[in-house]
């Protein structure tokens, strides 16, 4: 508990600093603003931002408290959208049209908005209070682990990726090798050889990470935005006077509470983000409503705050990991790890003695940002609710225009430009192919940490392989691994058995 | 059909990638069990089973875009190709107008809106990011004037 207080107050000296304060608030308004435009998640705004926010020459943690801030700004941003427009704002809020663009429909705009602010602020600091108290005590954990054990860790990872993001696991898992082949590309650090480089000295040093994430969700997303462009003007419903009542927050407090732990869980599964955790909570709210959960759908209010409270719990979870391991719980997190290594900082168990102002100065600065996240969604939301209809023509050169200047400013290379159009078009078709682009992000992220670990446990052994399962923590984390696997497919037999018998 | 297509291409990609992963890597000395050649050869040959199994037993069928979006979409990335080609050559002010008025008038505006995005555009973000931000943009044929 000490460990934590002092961390606390360190943290927060450093959050507290006037110019990350100005961070944190920007962080959470432009966040706030990406995750309300429909169509950019916090995951492409993280991208587009972050080489810009790098080459301003920030140190390594007002980047980070900037870039987090965009994240859980957006957790929060992305329900306006769906409720206004029932167009989801990000991935992580469609289930939050399901129930909150009824409502609106039916003139309860504001009512629905403040609800789900309020459901949103409940989640965002149930999960930080959560992240306070486990993250130091997981990090004190895993600086035991060794070689063996992380090679454990990431194939529970990229299982758990497998099994529980995008429609189909074969693609994930291939989404995400193509992603550590490309962290593959360049000079082996332990002994110099050249892979993959085509002779091309531009590939020497591998293919920039930034350059990487700007082309799949940058460029990626601008495609997409062109294509889906010919719907029409889309019309937002008005902000109207009505507010949450407290009768309404103490029907839906068990809801927020559930749905809060649970995000927090799913956030923390390496790779599972947002979009998992507001589906799972909104789809067991529903089943443990019972009779009454037909209302669900129709604008129940119950409906609206689970996935609220899960998007939101779930950012905080995907921190975790990524703190205390160097696995990033979700997509959007596996771009800051990768902003962390451009500083020269490997997140890991030993971020929180070695690197304090780091780990803390986050964790203290998500307290605060989520604070003026609730003031900024509350009373100003009508500000946001306007930005929505800036016309797809405005906005679409402009995400290139910041893309462009990210992009050159840090490499410099205008060889580069046109290596982002191509992962732009690779990651458009990608998408449109049904698979997610999350897992290669994180494929890059965690390509080296993964190499490099299996090469030092096999030395350590003498090229013995069995080394790979002889401690307790690595069959703990196969067993997990197995567990998150099997369960879906123990479920789905159980339902489909269940369902036969009804018949 | 889309899918397999995707796949099978892929697949050749990953056969090139193991191709070099077990003829052509090696180091010239080392001393542990797992050489620079070792990871590759997994990936590989865990990619290329990814490959076979889509190709078996594909999920998407059809690569659902219609004609227009298709020629939107086409017309988009040559626009942007232009503009990585302008911004290098011609630097951000103009290539930026260029690129941001041809865009607008292809996702629907007028005329008179894509004139006045494209130099509001160009020159505010030039003075941003350059004079206020002091970020690396190529400054180009405006190099001596501003």
């Amino acid at each position: 508990m000490d460990v934590i207080l002092s961390g606390l107050g360190q943290g927060f000296a450093v959050a507290l600093q006037p110019f990350n304060l100005f961070l944190v608030l920007a962080g959470c308004f432009l966040g706030t603003l990406i995750g309300a435009l429909p169509g950019i998640g916090p995951i492409n705004g993280v991208a587009i931002l972050l080489p810009i926010a790098y080459s301003l020459g920030f140190p390594p943690e007002s980047a980070l408290i900037l870039l987090a801030g965009i994240y859980y700004g957006a957790e929060y941003g992305g329900r306006i959208s769906s409720i206004l427009l029932n167009v989801p704002g990000d991935a992580g809020a469609v289930m939050t049209t399901l129930d909150g663009s009824p409502m609106a429909k039916r003139g309860e705009a504001g009512r629905a908005l403040s609800l789900s602010g309020v459901a949103s602020f409940v989640g965002g600091s149930i999960s930080i209070i959560l992240m306070t108290l486990f993250a130091p005590m997981l990090a004190a954990f895993a600086v035991k682990f060794s070689p063996a054990d992380y090679v454990a860790l990431m194939v529970f990872a990229f299982l758990s990726l497998a099994a529980l993001v995008g429609k189909s696991a074969v693609k994930t898992l291939l989404a995400a090798v193509i992603g550590l082949m490309i962290a593959s590309i360049g000079v082996d650090a332990n002994t110099g050889v050249m892979r993959f480089t085509l002779g091309s000295p531009d590939l020497m040093a591998g293919i920039d990470f930034l350059v990487i994430v700007i082309g799949l969700f940058g460029m990626a997303e601008l495609l997409h935005l062109v294509e889906s462009y010919a719907r029409g003007t889309l019309k937002t419903l008005p902000v109207d006077k009505t507010f949450v009542s407290w009768a309404d927050l103490f029907a839906v407090k068990w809801v927020m509470l559930r749905s809060s732990l649970l995000g927090f869980i799913v956030g923390v599964l390496p790779g599972t983000g947002a979009s998992v955790a507001s589906a799972v909570s909104y789809g067991t709210e529903k089943r443990l409503a019972g009779e009454s959960g037909k209302s669900f759908g129709t604008g129940d209010i119950r409906g609206l705050a689970a996935p609220e409270s899960a998007n939101n719990a779930s950012a905080g979870g995907a921190m975790v990991p990524m703190l205390t391991l160097g696995i990033p719980g979700s997509g959007t997190t596996a771009i800051l790890l990768g902003a962390l290594l451009l500083f020269n900082i490997t997140p890991g168990p030993l971020l929180f003695e070695q690197k304090p102002e780091i780990a803390w100065g986050l964790i203290a600065s998500m307290y605060i940002g989520n604070i003026a996240l609730l003031i900024i969604n509350l009373p100003l939301v009508g500000l946001f609710a306007r930005l929505l209809t800036i016309p797809q023509q405005y906005l679409t050169p402009l995400i290139t225009v910041l893309a462009f200047i990210g992009v050159y400013s840090v490499v410099g290379n205008p060889f580069d430009l046109y290596m982002v159009i191509g992962l732009g078009v690779l990651g458009w078709i990608l998408r449109k192919l049904e698979f997610s682009l999350a897992p290669v992000i994180l494929g890059v992220v965690l390509g080296n940490l993964f190499e490099d670990n299996l090469r030092r446990a096999l030395s350590m052994s003498g090229g013995d392989w069995s080394i790979l399962f002889q401690s307790v923590n690595s069959w703990a984390l196969y067993g997990l691994a197995f567990a998150v696997v099997a369960l879906p497919l123990v479920m789905r037999y159980f339902k489909r058995k269940r369902q036969a018998s009804a018949v | 059909m889309a899918d397999r297509i995707f796949a099978a291409i892929t697949l050749l990609v990953v056969m090139a990638y193991g191709w070099a992963a077990f003829m052509l890597i090696k180091a010239p000395f080392q001393y542990d069990p797992l050489g620079p050649e070792s990871w590759p050869r997994i990936l590989s040959v865990v990619a290329g089973l990814c490959c076979l199994w889509i190709i078996f037993k594909p999920t998407v069928h059809e690569f659902d875009i219609t004609k227009n979006s298709l020629v939107r979409i086409a017309l988009m990335v040559g626009l942007l190709i232009g503009y990585a080609y302008l911004f290098e050559h011609m630097g951000f002010i103009i290539a930026t107008a260029l690129y941001c008025g041809a865009s607008v008038k292809l996702l629907g505006g007028n005329v008179k809106q894509a004139v006045i995005f494209g130099v509001v555009t160009s020159v505010i973000g030039y003075l941003v990011s350059a004079k206020l931000l002091e970020l690396n943009v190529p400054a180009g044929v405006f190099k001596n004037l501003i």
